[in-house]
């Protein structure tokens, strides 16, 4: 009886579903991006390298410019340019993808350590100062409601960012001609390419589109959510926004959906100071959970039609 | 467009002797693994020399900390070569089982990310016998525990398979999720609960004497200047090839295998063919998950002789998977590759202890041999070996994307095709 | 054009490896007074940046080679625990005058490899060696680097303690926390005297015990303290290494105290108002330094304390009152001579 009390309450504070918030938004920039890459028909498996190059280059410049703007810029770009890797790898090459993902995961985490000894000589970049961080906003009166409050209200800028990109990536993938051809590309790029498609700039657009978020992505988690650099920091966040893309269906919406279950079962992990549970046990809960609702509720995830092959004109 | 082919003459068939053929074939095989190691240094030394490093001295760290060549000069003379290739042959055991428990499911078509939590599984089960039966005579024990951990390994292996047959759940997400709730598991036993070593987190007690595999350097003398305790390299190894021989029969002399390969080639065709899909992609996820639940128990039995975090933080089940690709999906290959990832590893903290090149340089090495394999740069700037002239066209595709591409290979217009139960 | 980039490619990796070889024959080697003394760190998983020991452990090699000319120091940095034997092997096997193991978690690999290595000296930080069963053994050449965390801790647990009692924190719900990583001795005796000394200055007061289960990733130290102070935390001590940077982060965010930990943390956060200073840099240096001097202490090295400054506390980036300054110093000193003994063990 005094669990289940313990757990109501849990379930009443605003710090559980703050961190539940910005954890889910923290995977939803890579989920998004992955949403993007396989929609046009390329697995993209590498969101946790351009996550992580992401964060490097959010704290290098950071450190050196002092400005998050222009940090967050640059972490972008550079989620973008090891996204570019995977594009030509996979799309001029037509290599398998998969491999190309595990090789940016490893290539990025190779990359980023090594620079940051060299760069620091081995001593690692010092945090980064508040006035270079990610804000959070203190939105004024809204704040002050009661439990919504804190949520909504009170939350990283980026917070802010991924929602207004969530309903702007579902809304370019359902609603206009671009998701339309995106789409086309994905589920059959031959007959996208007959109707006058081309499909290499498509995807090409999307899979850079993926590390584009992830960079930023990265740059939340390094100079919002925290304020250093650790080498591999990004701890698999990469993989879990893979899992959350799939058991969301390849839809952004869905994919959300997931990511919140993560997020709150980070949260939960680190509110349970008044649950008497082993910290361990409860961080097996999320992924439990998800296993079982993929296997009862969500079932058959059937990805893009042409996800994972190299088009080749004229073949078929 | 493809390229175009290299406009060497064709040879007649006629006139090349058999000999002559298979160095063909062998070039074919490992000439592109070979090319891509190649560039993948030369990448390396790019980036060591950009970053003001020696890329000399430093792969002659990687070449002496890997292999035992080349340890000379004010630099290495001081390592022991013998102590070197011992800690590589340590280090490629447990990548053989799960490189090789990695590419038996792409061998069916389906991507086991897996490896990682199907090892810890095995470990903690082989520990957790070795430890509670330590009494147990060694002929008994033993094998109890190898037993036990593939067991475990197994059924780790076999929720994926069944999820993914049954249900139609992505085995990408489920092994993701079992990954993690593997390595919790680990990590709650160890911290605060039932195996932790009194006031000790993070490790458990060690497993009964007899449940200890030999090492192949045995007493209290010296060998080559170093005591001979130092010598860490122990017989799993040998279990390590007789598992890989196992999956080379497996797969060309069994009708299993040719079902896996089937399935993996395309699932409608092998449906068609008469063979159950759902009973191969879970016995396929079985056997993987053996192989690594082996792994983590071979690791037990021949290393640690206990259990450590090391079973869910260290990366042999994801390296296994660049073990597998480089491999080609292929026993020798997966051996070869297993031995060039530990060598790397291996050689990673020698070349920054004695260099001061930082270690991270070894995963932009495996990064880049995977790109160039993935990629077949090397077809593309046209660098050939001999023997890899006389490739017929469509036959010089990349060798390992073949079996990995058909990995999506799932018809939305059949939502039955796994689903239906029997 | 095949044959143009086929001779561009072999060309330039040609270069590429002329290059360093003409270069390497123009550097000699450096030369050194006295017989070189090889001193190897071995890192625990946290590697050298980790903000935390493995740093400080860097900082007192390099303070050593820096001051003792024929000292060489090297280091190598482990990946997971699987690295930490044949790490330390590698620095014995080479004939290492000194390997110095850098973590708590490390007692039983450092106990194997110096006992396959009688004649190279080793030191270990934050622990003894110890056997198979997790006793702590008594080796020769192994000298442990302990430090008594507790009494840093109740200094800095003197000024929470305080502050809570003068009701000029900002929630108000006399509640103060720790952050710390895994539950090591290290770890637990910071807390320890933290929550004695604090609970001796205002009996009341509440303190919150929470561990991430890491050292290294700073979200989940931040996601612990945002749920202490959203329980009404003041103060946040954190006790994580890099890890604990999350919390004093959460700390500024909110608005509240933090504590550093290890060492002076002022710069790395607004809110700081001490660290507990545990000298890492010094031990290792003083253990280089026995070494250099033939003065290996071996298992008889003292522990590092309050009384011989191996551990004590550094100002934050607020000015503390000075009866509480005052009030630190008395304990301070009560602490060296003995009449107050802050407790080991965890009571939470």
């Amino acid at each position: 009886m005094q669990l289940i009390g313990q757990i109501l309450h849990l379930l009443i504070t605003p710090a559980l579903w703050q961190t539940t918030l910005e954890s889910g938004v923290l995977l939803l920039l890579p989920a998004l991006g992955g949403v993007i890459s396989e929609r046009s028909g390329v697995v993209n498996i590498a969101m946790e390298g351009m996550m992580l190059t992401g964060a490097f280059a959010a704290v290098a410049v950071a450190e050196v410019t002092g400005n998050p703007w222009i940090s967050t810029l640059v972490a972008i770009a550079a989620g973008g340019l090891m996204a570019v890797i995977h594009a030509v790898v996979s799309i001029r090459f037509r290599a398998d993808q998969i491999i190309s993902g595990v090789a940016i995961n490893i290539f990025a985490f190779g990359i980023t350590a090594f620079l940051n000894s060299k760069i620091t000589n081995f001593q690692g970049f010092n945090p980064v100062k508040p006035s270079a961080q990610l804000p959070y906003l203190h939105i004024p009166i809204l704040d002050k409601i009661p439990f919504f409050g804190p949520i909504f209200f009170d939350q990283n800028i980026i917070v802010y960012v991924g929602l207004f990109l969530l309903v702007a990536v579902q809304f370019m993938l359902f609603r206009t001609r671009l998701g339309l051809r995106i789409r086309a590309v994905g589920e059959h790029p031959q007959a996208a390419d007959t109707a006058g498609i081309n499909v290499y700039s498509i995807r090409y657009g999307s899979v850079i589109a993926s590390g584009l978020l992830s960079g930023l992505a990265g740059a939340f988690l390094a100079i919002g959510i925290t304020n250093v650099f650790n080498d591999g920091m990004t701890d698999g966040r990469g993989y879990i926004a893979l899992a959350a893309m799939i058991f969301g269906k390849w839809t952004p919406i869905g994919s959300f959906v997931a990511c919140l279950i993560f997020g709150l079962g980070t949260s939960i992990v680190a509110n349970n100071s008044t649950l008497n549970v082993s910290r361990d046990l409860l961080s097996m809960l999320p992924y439990i959970l998800t296993l079982v609702v993929l296997a009862g509720l969500v079932g058959k995830s059937i990805p893009p039609a042409a996800d994972g092959q190299p088009y080749t004109p004229g073949s078929e | 467009m493809a390229a175009p082919q290299a406009p060497t003459k064709p040879a007649k068939p006629g006139e090349t002797s058999m000999p002559v053929i298979w160095a063909k074939q062998l070039g074919r095989l490992i000439g592109a693994p070979i090319g891509s190691v190649i560039f993948a240094f030369i990448i390396g030394a790019i980036i060591v020399l950009i970053t003001g490093g020696d890329p000399i001295q430093a792969y002659q760290g990687l070449f002496c900390g890997g292999i035992g060549l080349f340890c000379t000069g004010d630099l290495y003379s001081s390592i022991t070569p013998a102590l070197e290739i011992s800690s590589t042959i340590v280090f490629a055991t447990p990548l053989i089982f799960t490189g090789l428990a990695v590419a038996l499911p792409f061998r069916a078509g389906l991507f086991n990310i897996g490896a990682q939590g199907q090892l810890t599984m095995g470990a903690i089960a082989a520990a957790a016998v070795g430890i509670h039966y330590a009494s147990w005579p060694g002929f008994i024990l033993l094998p109890a525990v190898l037993i036990v951990g593939t067991l475990a390994g197994a059924a780790w292996g076999g929720i994926v398979g069944v999820l993914k047959a049954f249900t139609g759940a992505h085995e990408v997400v489920t092994t993701i999720m079992l990954n993690y709730i593997a390595a919790f598991f680990l990590y709650y036993l160890l911290r605060g609960g039932p195996m932790q070593l009194a006031g000790q987190p993070e490790i458990s007690a060690n497993v009964g004497a007899g449940a200890q595999l030999p090492h192949f350097l045995n007493g209290n003398g010296q060998l080559f200047g170093q005591p001979i305790g130092v010598y860490q390299a122990h017989t799993g190894i040998l279990i390590a090839f007789a598992v890989a021989v196992l999956f080379y029969i497996l797969l060309k002399r069994t009708a299993l295998g040719y079902e896996i390969r089937a399935v993996g080639q395309n699932q409608r065709a092998a449906r068609y063919a008469g063979i159950s899909v759902k009973r191969t992609l879970i016995i396929t996820m079985l056997i993987a998950g053996a192989f690594a639940g082996l792994a983590g128990g071979v690791e037990i039995a021949g290393l640690s002789h206990q259990l450590t975090i090391r079973y869910a933080t260290d990366s042999t089940g994801f390296d296994a998977i660049a073990v597998a690709l480089l491999g080609a999906n292929a026993a020798i290959g997966i051996i070869l590759a297993a031995f060039l990832f530990a060598a790397l590893r291996v050689a990673g903290p020698v070349m920054q202890g004695n260099a001061n090149v930082s270690q991270n340089l070894v995963d932009i090495i495996q990064a880049v041999i995977l790109f160039s394999i993935a990629a077949n740069f090397l077809r593309t700037f046209k660098i050939r070996l001999p023997a890899l002239r006389q490739t017929p066209p469509g036959e010089d595709a990349p060798m390992v994307a073949t079996t990995v591409t058909e990995l999506e290979d799932t018809e939305p217009s059949e939502p039955a095709e796994v689903g239906d139960t029997a | 054009m095949k044959r143009s980039r086929l001779q561009f490619v072999v060309i330039g990796a040609l270069l590429l490896l002329l290059v360093p070889a003409l270069a390497a024959c123009g550097s000699g080697g450096n030369s050194s007074s006295g017989p070189k003394v090889k001193v190897g760190l071995v890192t625990d998983t946290g590697g050298l940046n980790d903000k935390g020991f493995n740093h400080l452990a860097y900082v007192g090699l390099q303070n050593a080679m820096h001051d003792f000319s024929n000292v060489v120091g090297s280091v190598k940095e482990s990946k997971s625990d699987a690295d930490y034997i044949p790490n330390l092997q590698g620095f014995a096997s080479q004939g290492y005058n000194l390997v110095i193991a850098v973590g708590f978690l490390m007692a039983q690999a450092v106990a194997t490899v110096a006992k396959q290595y009688p004649n190279v000296h080793f030191a270990i930080i934050d622990s003894t060696p110890s056997d198979a069963n997790g006793n702590s053994l008594t080796l020769p050449n192994v000298e442990p680097l302990l430090f008594h965390e507790q009494e840093a801790g109740a200094l800095v647990g003197v000024i929470a303690g305080m502050l809570e009692k003068g009701g000029t924190t900002k929630l108000k719900k006399n509640t103060i926390s720790a952050v710390g990583g895994v539950s090591i001795p290290p770890v637990d005796k910071y807390i320890a005297g933290y929550k004695w000394a604090a609970q001796m200055e205002d009996p009341g007061v509440n303190v919150l015990v929470g561990y991430s289960q890491d050292f290294s990733d700073p979200t989940k130290c931040k996601a612990v303290a945002n749920s202490q102070i959203g329980l009404g935390s003041d103060i946040v001590f954190q006790v994580a290494g890099g890890c604990g940077l999350g919390a004093l982060q959460a700390a500024d965010t909110a608005g509240v105290y933090s504590i550093g930990v290890d060492t002076d943390q002022k710069a790395d956060a607004q809110n700081v108002i001490a660290s507990a200073v545990k000298r890492v840099e010094v031990a290792t240096y003083l253990a280089i330094k026995d070494v250099v001097n033939g003065h290996f202490q071996g298992a008889n090295e003292p522990a590092f304390t309050l009384q011989n400054g191996g551990v004590g506390f550094a100002p934050g980036n607020i000015t503390l009152s000075s009866d509480i300054t005052a009030e630190v110093t008395k304990v301070e000193n009560a602490i060296k001579a003995g009449t107050l003994t802050p407790p080991t063990q965890r009571s939470w």
